[in-house]
C-alpha cells in the first residue's frame, strides 16, 4: 500500500519537473500530455501498440527482478535477451512438423538464455567475480554475435534491412491489431516468478539468500544454488522477451541494426525498479513503459521536438524507479560495511 | 582536584533495536593522565567511547569538555576541539605512505601541497621526537607491521594537536613485544600533558599504565580507582561483579549418557590463524557444559565448527556418529539446534515475516509434493510458537524487524527448539535483552537441562555463567585452560583466568 502511494508520488513529481521542462522551453505541457494519453490508451488500436511493446520488458525486468531478489544485481537480460531472439528466429530454418515450430523456437531461445548465464553463476561461484563485470561483457559478447548472425547468416536475400521473416506457422497469433497472443508468455512468466518466489520451498530460499545469506546459510539453505537458479531462470526469461519480439511483433524478423531488439534487456531495469522487484509491480512497470513509448509518438505529432520528448520520458521514469534504486543501495552498502567489521 | 579535560555525564544510549548500552555513565578525564576504561564485551566501554568522540550521539546525558557543555555530531567536529580516537581497525590508506597518511585530510593548502610537503614532514618528525613514536613514514602503510601501522595512527591524531587520546583496545592486535613499547609511549604523552582514554579488558594492562581506571559492567560505572590503590584481584571481582544468585540451579539428576564428544578440535580464524588450537570436551544428556572466556578467544569458531559452517580437524560426534564433513542441514537434521550469537546475521532475516522466519531451516515438513509451501499451515505453526515461547508480535505476519530484541531472541530460540533436538548449541543467548527475556530465556535453558537435553552454553556473561552451568571450560587464546564442575566454580579464579592472568602467569 505504501508503495503504490509512493509511486504516485514519484510520478506526480516526474510529471511536474517534465511540465517544466517543456514550459521552460514554450510548449504547452498539459496539451502534450493529454496526446501521450491518447497516444498511448485512447482507443484499442492504441491501446492494444502499448500492452504489444510492453510484453517483452516484463520479461527483461522479471530476470533483474529475480536475481536483485537473490540478492544479485544481474544485469545481463540484454545479451540473454538478443540471443534468445535470434535463437527463435533461426529456428524457421529448421524443418518441424507444423504446429511444433513455435514450441520449440520457445524451448531452444530458453535454452540458449540459461546457457549465456551460467558463465555469470560459474565465475561468480568458483572465482568470485562479481555478476556485474561478467554480464556487462557476456552482453558485448552476445551484441557482436548477433549482430554477425543477423547480417552474415540471416539476412533477407531481398531485403537487406533486416532477416528473413518469421514463417507463419511459428508466429503468435494476432489478437488485436500489434497485440499478439505472446502476452500469454509474459504474464504466465510474471505468474509463474510470483507463485516461485513466495510459495515454493526454491523461492523462498532464494528470497532468504538474498536477503541475509549468512543466516541463510546457517539454515541450511544453499546459497550458491540459490543464485545459480535465479541467474538460469533470469536467463530463460531474458531470451523469452527476445523471442516474442521477433516472433509476436511486427516485422517478426530483426532489423540488421538490431533495432527492433533495442534497449530491452537494459529498460527492463528501469522496469524492474517500478516494479518494486515483484513480478506483479513489474506487470504495471512494463505497461507503464509501454504507455510512455507509444504516447510519445503522439506527443511528437504535437510539435514537441525528439529530444524533449526523452527528457520527459527520462525524468518521469528515474522519478518512478528511484525509490526502489535507492533501497537497493542502501542495501548494498550495508552489506558492504557488514564486510568491513567496525 | 584540577578542572576536568573531559566530563561526562549521566550518559545513557538505548540503540534503534531496544538493546539498553550504557545507563546513567559518568566518566571524568584529567589533563595529564592515562585514565583506564575497563569491562567485559559488552559492558558499553565501545559505546561510551564512540559517543565522546562523536560517531554515536548518546540518548540522554551530557559532555562537558574543557568545562564547556559540548555536542559532537560526527567525529570530524570532536576532531578539531581536540578529541582523537585510534579504532580498532585503523583508518589507514594501504597504499599511502605513512607521511601521506598523516597528512591527509589536514594537509589544507589543496594544490599546494607538494610546497607544504617538507613542511608537514618537519613537524612530523619532531612529534616522532617528542613522543617516542617511531615509524618509517615513506613506506606505504599496507606493508608495515600491525604495532607500526598502529603508532602512525596515534601520530595521525598528535599530528592534530588532539588534547585527548581514546585508544580501542590497542593491544588487541600487538605482540607482547609491541604492548612493551606502546606503553612507555603512553606515559611519556600523558608527562606532556596529553590525556589518554585506554580501553581494555585485561587486568593487568591497566596496573601497567592507567593512573586511574573506570570500571563498566553491563551499561554502569561500578567503580573509579586510582590505580595505585587497588589490586587485579579487586579488579577482575568488580569486572565480573558481584556474587549474586544463590546457586541452587544445579541439576538434581545426574546427567545421562554423552551427547556431544569433541576430542583435539582445531578449527582456523578468519586470518588463517589457529582460532581453536586443540580443544576436548564432552556434553553429556541433562547437563549445562559452559564456555566462559572473553569474546574473541575462539568460541565463535568453535560453534561455528560444530553447526557446520566452519572447517575443522580433530573428531566430534553426536551420540556417536561422527559429524565430519557434515552441513548446517545435515547437522540440523542430526539433531543440533543453534542459537547463534548475532541473531540478526546468522539466527534471523529480518525482513522475513514471523511465519518465514519460523519455518527458516524446517521448511520441509511444510511443504505439498511439487515443494510449494503450505502457509496456511506454517501461519498455524508459528501461530503456536509465538503462544508457547510467549513472543510478543503484532501477528505471524509481522516483519521480524518489528519484534524487540527479547522477542526475537524467544521466536529464534522457539523454532530451534521445535526441531526436538539433542543437542542445544547457545552462543551469548542473553546477549542485548532486557531483563525480563534473560531471565526467561535462562529459566527455559534449565528446563530444558532437567528434561534431558544436552546444552553447550558459550557465555561471556560470567552472572549467566554461574547460574546456569553444570561444568565450565574456560577459553583462552584457542584452548581450554581448565574444566570445572560447578562446586568449585570461584569468580575470582574464573575472571583471572579470562583475563589471561593465570595463563600469562604461567608462561612467565
Amino acid at each position: 500500500m505504501r508503495a503504490i502511494l509512493e509511486s504516485l508520488l514519484a510520478l506526480a513529481l516526474g510529471v511536474l519537473v517534465g511540465a517544466a521542462v517543456m514550459a521552460a522551453w514554450g510548449r504547452d505541457p498539459w496539451g502534450a500530455y493529454a496526446a501521450l494519453f491518447t497516444g498511448a490508451l485512447g482507443n484499442v488500436r492504441a491501446l492494444a501498440s502499448t500492452l504489444s511493446r510492453s510484453l517483452p520488458l516484463v520479461l527483461t525486468g522479471l530476470t533483474f527482478a529475480v536475481g536483485a531478489r537473490a540478492g544479485l544485481f544481474n544485469i545481463g537480460a540484454q545479451g540473454q535477451m538478443l540471443l534468445g531472439a535470434v535463437v527463435a528466429l533461426s529456428c524457421g530454418l529448421l524443418s518441424l512438423p507444423p504446429g511444433w515450430h513455435l514450441l520449440v523456437a520457445l524451448a531452444l531461445s530458453a535454452l540458449a538464455g540459461a546457457l549465456w548465464a551460467l558463465p555469470v553463476a560459474l565465475l561468480k561461484l568458483t572465482r568470485g567475480v562479481s555478476e556485474v563485470i561478467s554480464t556487462i561483457m557476456l552482453n558485448w559478447v552476445a551484441h557482436w554475435l548477433t549482430l554477425y548472425l543477423v547480417v552474415q547468416k540471416l539476412s533477407d536475400r531481398v531485403v537487406g534491412q533486416r532477416t528473413f521473416t518469421v514463417p507463419m506457422g511459428m508466429r503468435f497469433p494476432v489478437l488485436q491489431g500489434e497485440l499478439t497472443w505472446s502476452w500469454t508468455v509474459s504474464v504466465g512468466m510474471a505468474l509463474f516468478l510470483f507463485w516461485f518466489l513466495w510459495y515454493h520451498r526454491q523461492g523462498y530460499e532464494v528470497r532468504a539468500a538474498g536477503l541475509n545469506p549468512r543466516a541463510a546459510r546457517a539454515a541450511g539453505i544453499s546459497v550458491s544454488r540459490a543464485m545459480v537458479l535465479a541467474l538460469l531462470l533470469g536467463g530463460v526469461s531474458a531470451a523469452w522477451a527476445g523471442a516474442i519480439q521477433v516472433l509476436g511483433r511486427f516485422p517478426y524478423a530483426i532489423t540488421s541494426d538490431l533495432a527492433n531488439l533495442g534497449n530491452l534487456g537494459f529498460d527492463g531495469i528501469a522496469v524492474a525498479l517500478i516494479g518494486r522487484n515483484h513480478p506483479l509491480g513489474i506487470l504495471g512497470g512494463a505497461f507503464f513503459f509501454g504507455v510512455l513509448a507509444t504516447g510519445a509518438a503522439r506527443m511528437g505529432l504535437r510539435g514537441i521536438p525528439l529530444e524533449m520528448i526523452q527528457i520527459v520520458q527520462g525524468v518521469i521514469v528515474v522519478a518512478m524507479a528511484a525509490p526502489e534504486a535507492l533501497r537497493l543501495l542502501r542495501r548494498l552498502r550495508a552489506r558492504q560495511r557488514e564486510v568491513v567489521p567496525a | 582536584m584540577a578542572e576536568a579535560l573531559l566530563l561526562a555525564q549521566g550518559i545513557t544510549k538505548v540503540y534503534p533495536d531496544g538493546t539498553v548500552a550504557l545507563t546513567g555513565v559518568d566518566l571524568e578525564v584529567q589533563p595529564g593522565e592515562v585514565h583506564g576504561l575497563l569491562g567485559e564485551n559488552g559492558a558499553g566501554k565501545s559505546t561510551l567511547t564512540k559517543i565522546i568522540s562523536g560517531l554515536l550521539p548518546p540518548t540522554a546525558g551530557r559532555i562537558f569538555w574543557k568545562g564547556k557543555p559540548v555536542r559532537f555530531s560526527s567525529p570530524r567536529e570532536a576532531l578539531r576541539a581536540g578529541i582523537g580516537m585510534v579504532h580498532q581497525h585503523f583508518a589507514l590508506v594501504g597504499p599511502f605512505t605513512g607521511l601521506e597518511n598523516i597528512a591527509l585530510g589536514a594537509e589544507g593548502g589543496g594544490l599546494l601541497f607538494p610546497v607544504r610537503a617538507e613542511a608537514i614532514r618537519r613537524r612530523v618528525e619532531e612529534l616522532m621526537a617528542a613522543s617516542g613514536l617511531q615509524a618509517p613514514l615513506d613506506v606505504p602503510v599496507e606493508e608495515l607491521p600491525v604495532g607500526v601501522q598502529q603508532r602512525i595512527e596515534i601520530l595521525k591524531m598528535l599530528f592534530r594537536d588532539v588534547d585527548l587520546l581514546i585508544l580501542d583496545e590497542p593491544t588487541a592486535v600487538l605482540t607482547p613485544q609491541e604492548v612493551d613499547e606502546l606503553f612507555p609511549i603512553l606515559r611519556r604523552l600523558a608527562q606532556q600533558g596529553k590525556s589518554v582514554v585506554f580501553i581494555t579488558h585485561k587486568l593487568r594492562e591497566i596496573l601497567a599504565v592507567t593512573d586511574r581506571v573506570t570500571v563498566l559492567r553491563r551499561g554502569r560505572v561500578v567503580a573509579v580507582r586510582k590505580t595505585a590503590e587497588t589490586t587485579v584481584e579487586e579488579l577482575a571481582q568488580l569486572m565480573v561483579g558481584e556474587t549474586m544468585v544463590a546457586q541452587a540451579q544445579r541439576s538434581r539428576r545426574p546427567p545421562g549418557e554423552v551427547v556431544l564428544r569433541v576430542r583435539d578440535l582445531r578449527v582456523l580464524g578468519a586470518e588463517g590463524r589457529p582460532a581453536v588450537d586443540g580443544v576436548s570436551f564432552e556434553v553429556r544428556a541433562g547437563e549445562i557444559f559452559a564456555i566462559a572466556g572473553v569474546q574473541g578467544n575462539g568460541q565463535s569458531e568453535l560453534v561455528e565448527a560444530l553447526v557446520g559452517l566452519r572447517p575443522w580437524t580433530g573428531e566430534a560426534e553426536l551420540s556417536g556418529q561422527s559429524l565430519r564433513g557434515k552441513s548446517p542441514a545435515q547437522l540440523s537434521a542430526l539433531g543440533v539446534a543453534h542459537i547463534p550469537e548475532d541473531r540478526h546475521a546468522l539466527g534471523l532475516i529480518l525482513e522475513f515475516s514471523v511465519a518465514e522466519n519460523a519455518v527458516l531451516g524446517r521448511l520441509a515438513p511444510f511443504l505439498n509434493p511439487v515443494g510449494g509451501v503450505r502457509w496456511g499451515r506454517v501461519q498455524r505453526f508459528a501461530q503456536d510458537l509465538l503462544v508457547r515461547f510467549s513472543v510478543q508480535a503484532r501477528g505471524v505476519r509481522a516483519p521480524a524487524r518489528s519484534l524487540s530484541g527479547g522477542n526475537q531472541q524467544k521466536l529464534l530460540v522457539g523454532r530451534e527448539l521445535s526441531k526436538s533436538p539433542k543437542l542445544l548449541i547457545a552462543n551469548q543467548p542473553t546477549r542485548g535483552l532486557d531483563v525480563a527475556a534473560t531471565r526467561y530465556i535462562r529459566d527455559l535453558l534449565l528446563r530444558l537441562r532437567d528434561e534431558g537435553l544436552a546444552i553447550l552454553l558459550v557465555s561471556a556473561d560470567l552472572d549467566e555463567i554461574f547460574e546456569l552451568a553444570d561444568r565450565v571450560a574456560v577459553m583462552y587464546r584457542g584452548t581450554f585452560t581448565g574444566i570445572l564442575p560447578a562446586e568449585e566454580l570461584d569468580r575470582e579464579r574464573i575472571g583471572l583466568l579470562m583475563g589471561g592472568v593465570a595463563a600469562e602467569g604461567a608462561r612467565e
